[in-house]
């Protein structure tokens, strides 16, 4: 009887279904279906798990760096930074003041990096019904954005030490020697890239989307300036409480679903959204003052299509950032400060790194996509835990709620236009499912 | 001629470097090819089925269900199929990662997981390009070589050749594991040049020699059991066949 209506409530029927979405990071689908008189939405993660995390268990804590740049190729230095501040915590190292600001730097040009590459080729051409960036008539902007793509990659590559999955980011601190004049030279390249970057936010600030006002949870890192990396600073809700970055790891909870190779993330039993339209939202008076300017143009509110709005925004606030930082830096010198094992490195007796030492540790920060948090556990210089709550995971479940709601509000459009604009809403999210599958169907909880 | 660029369970970031790297030279692809799929770049021509092309880049490894059906159906469509990276040419890190998880314990509705195996462990590759992510030199390199007709490359010397001209200090010399001399070169030594040891990402080097590298770094005070660890990591299928050789 009961397994008779359970078949009868698996008759959906489909009415919409991108297939493989085209233009995101990873391999992914989105489907909709109505149950009776209900419309469901099921995000499909169809990326294969690489296991990157249950790999990291029971290895020397100082190789999770260079694991974790693994899990995604466009956000990589923001996966090894989070790792060796994750690990640092665990053992009780504190990084030198200019190690964290260079941290920062590497972080903020990334993220721009990052932005840059969704605007330009992800996001921006399909919502303007192109199949690709290179078939923009504004062609200058197009220069401009890779002008500004590849200068970014230039500096992340200098700093990191290779433009993708940087080896310069270790526990401890940098690999290789820092100096802050060599550092002012190369952001001086960035700096004369600012008419690139107006002309670009300009444009994507000018663009008509579609409106999805909804309300749900935001959450963002709340610091003394605009968040991206920092330490120990706590998190803001949209509803105005605060909370640490352990409170928020305990609020998490894993959801398998049968459909996706990636765990969903739910936050206190429910939804929750991050990513750069909750940040601008809860931290935009914190903003650069050209940054700012532009903050002020749109009116905020809880639509995911302005998420490319308040990238575009972003954009500028890490250009003058980048600036900012760079100047703070410009007398600094960072010594080589890896791996402190190797220090006293005596022939023939070489110690393993970090034995005998242990703990937990949490490290957040504001990744491109949104709050991305990393906990570990060591145990005698090995890791014996380690978990990452990535943007992707957690905002899985508000990109399918948004496509119930768009559903329910644009049927009347028919199913073909309606597929398109469903395409734009999941890619405005800027969804990276490798990232996601760092929480593969398969892992423990 | 017509090129086509896929991507398979990865991070991206193969496709992602050449699309950052080339910068303003991106575009010259298109000059040179019709490229009907760019994974990243555009719209794929004729939605989710692989077009016929003369040069196929594949980056990822396979591990989904999805991934066995599209290599096959780009194997069957290309006359010539290129490995991008660690993932396609070696399986990477899931290669060894995968081999540690239970794989039945779990499953999903309507997609299939496997161990992770590189691209030649279900289809002939024609050229392997190493490299986690892939240099876009290399990319360059190779493509100018296809397209005059010359059998692509990979570098035959090690890692410590590179780092050596770089004049960085020897790792192993300071009690460091770094896997240089296993490991095939052509990266610029990108890892030693900031201090951090060489994991063999690109596999194992033609002169690879296993057994004089563990007399070696045993002078050095380094444990074996470690540094076989540490050469599982990467190139996991590539490197147990040279531990397989190392141990007769």
């Amino acid at each position: 009887m009961d397994k008779n209506e359970n078949m009868r409530g698996n008759e959906n029927e489909v009415i919409l279904d991108t297939n493989e979405l085209r233009l995101i990071e990873g391999h992914g689908r989105l489907k909709v279906k109505l149950s009776g008189s209900r419309i469901e939405a099921e995000f499909h993660n169809l990326e294969g798990p690489r296991f990157l995390t249950s790999y990291l268990k029971g290895k020397p804590a100082e190789m999770a760096p260079l694991v974790a740049s693994r899990i995604c190729g466009l956000c990589y230095t923001a996966h090894s930074i989070n790792a060796a501040e994750a690990v640092e915590e665990a053992l009780g190292v504190t990084p030198e003041e200019e190690v964290v600001e260079l941290r920062r730097l590497l972080y903020l040009a990334n993220n721009l990096r990052s932005h840059m590459m969704h605007l330009l080729f992800l996001s921006v051409p399909p919502i303007k019904g192109l199949i690709s960036v290179f078939r923009l008539r504004e062609k200058e902007l197009v220069a401009a954005g890779t002008r500004l793509l590849s200068t970014s990659t230039q500096l992340i590559e200098h700093w990191g030490g290779r433009s993708v999955h940087v080896p310069n980011v270790v526990v401890g601190g940098f690999g290789a020697l820092v100096r802050g004049k060599e550092l002012m030279e190369s952001i001086r390249k960035i700096e004369s890239l600012r008419a690139d970057a107006r002309l670009f936010v300009e444009h994507v600030l000018d663009m008509e989307l579609p409106e999805l006002e909804r309300f749900r949870t935001m959450i963002s890192l709340k610091a003394d300036t605009y968040p991206t990396y920092a330490r120990e600073a706590p998190l803001i809700i949209n509803d105005g409480s605060m909370i640490t970055d352990e409170e928020y790891v305990s609020d998490l909870e894993e959801v398998v679903k049968e459909y996706s190779t990636s765990k969903h993330v739910y936050f206190r039993g429910s939804e929750a959204t991050v990513g750069a339209l909750s940040r601008i939202m809860l931290n935009r008076r914190r903003l650069n003052p050209e940054a700012r300017e532009y903050s002020e143009r749109i009116e905020w509110r809880i639509n995911p299509f302005l998420m490319i709005k308040a990238q575009a925004v972003e954009l500028m606030h890490y250009l003058e950032e980048i600036i900012e930082a760079g100047e703070r830096l410009s007398d600094a010198t960072i010594a080589p400060n890896g791996y402190p094992c190797m220090r006293n490195g005596k022939k023939g007796k070489t110690e393993a790194c970090f034995t005998g030492r242990g703990g937990k540790g949490i490290a957040i920060a504001e990744a491109p996509r949104g709050t991305l948090c990393h906990a570990c556990e060591i145990e005698d210089g090995l890791i014996k835990d380690y978990r990452v709550y990535t943007p992707t995971a957690l905002n899985s479940k508000s990109i399918e709620m948004d496509s119930v709601e768009m559903v329910k509000r644009f049927r009347p459009l028919g199913g073909e236009k309606l597929k398109y604009v469903l395409e734009d809403l999941v890619r405005c999210y800027d969804p990276c499912l490798s990232c996601a599958v760092s929480l593969d169907f398969l892992s423990d909880r | 001629m017509k090129a086509a660029f896929y991507s398979l369970t990865s991070c991206e970031g193969c496709l992602t470097t050449l699309i950052t790297n080339l910068g303003p030279n991106l575009q010259a692809l298109w000059k040179i090819f019709d490229i009907d799929y760019f994974k990243l770049v555009r719209e794929p021509v004729g939605g989710e089925k692989v077009p016929r092309v003369d040069i196929a880049f594949v980056e990822g490894a396979v591990v989904t269900s999805l991934d066995k059906k599209r290599i096959s159906q780009i194997r069957a469509n290309s006359s010539f199929v290129v490995a991008l990276g660690t993932c396609a040419s070696c399986g990477n890190i899931a290669y060894t990662a995968s081999r540690g998880v239970d794989l039945s314990k779990r499953r999903l509705r309507d997609l299939e997981v496997f161990e992770a195996e590189p691209l030649s462990s279900h289809v002939n590759v024609d050229f392997e390009l190493s490299g986690c992510p892939v240099s876009a030199e290399e990319f360059t390199e190779a493509l100018l070589r296809l397209l005059n007709g010359i059998e692509p490359r990979q570098p035959d010397f090690s890692v410590c050749y590179e780092c050596k001209l770089k004049g960085n200090r020897c790792l192993l010399e300071v009690g460091k594991l770094c896997l240089g001399p296993l490991a095939m070169g052509g990266c610029g030594a990108a890892c030693p040049s900031v201090g951090a040891p060489c994991y063999s990402c690109r596999g194992p080097a033609v002169e690879a020699d296993l057994a004089a590298y563990l007399k070696t770094i045993e002078k050095h005070g380094i444990a074996e059991s470690k540094a076989t660890s540490a050469i599982r990591a990467f190139t996991g299928k590539k490197i147990a066949e040279l531990l397989k050789n190392g141990q007769k």
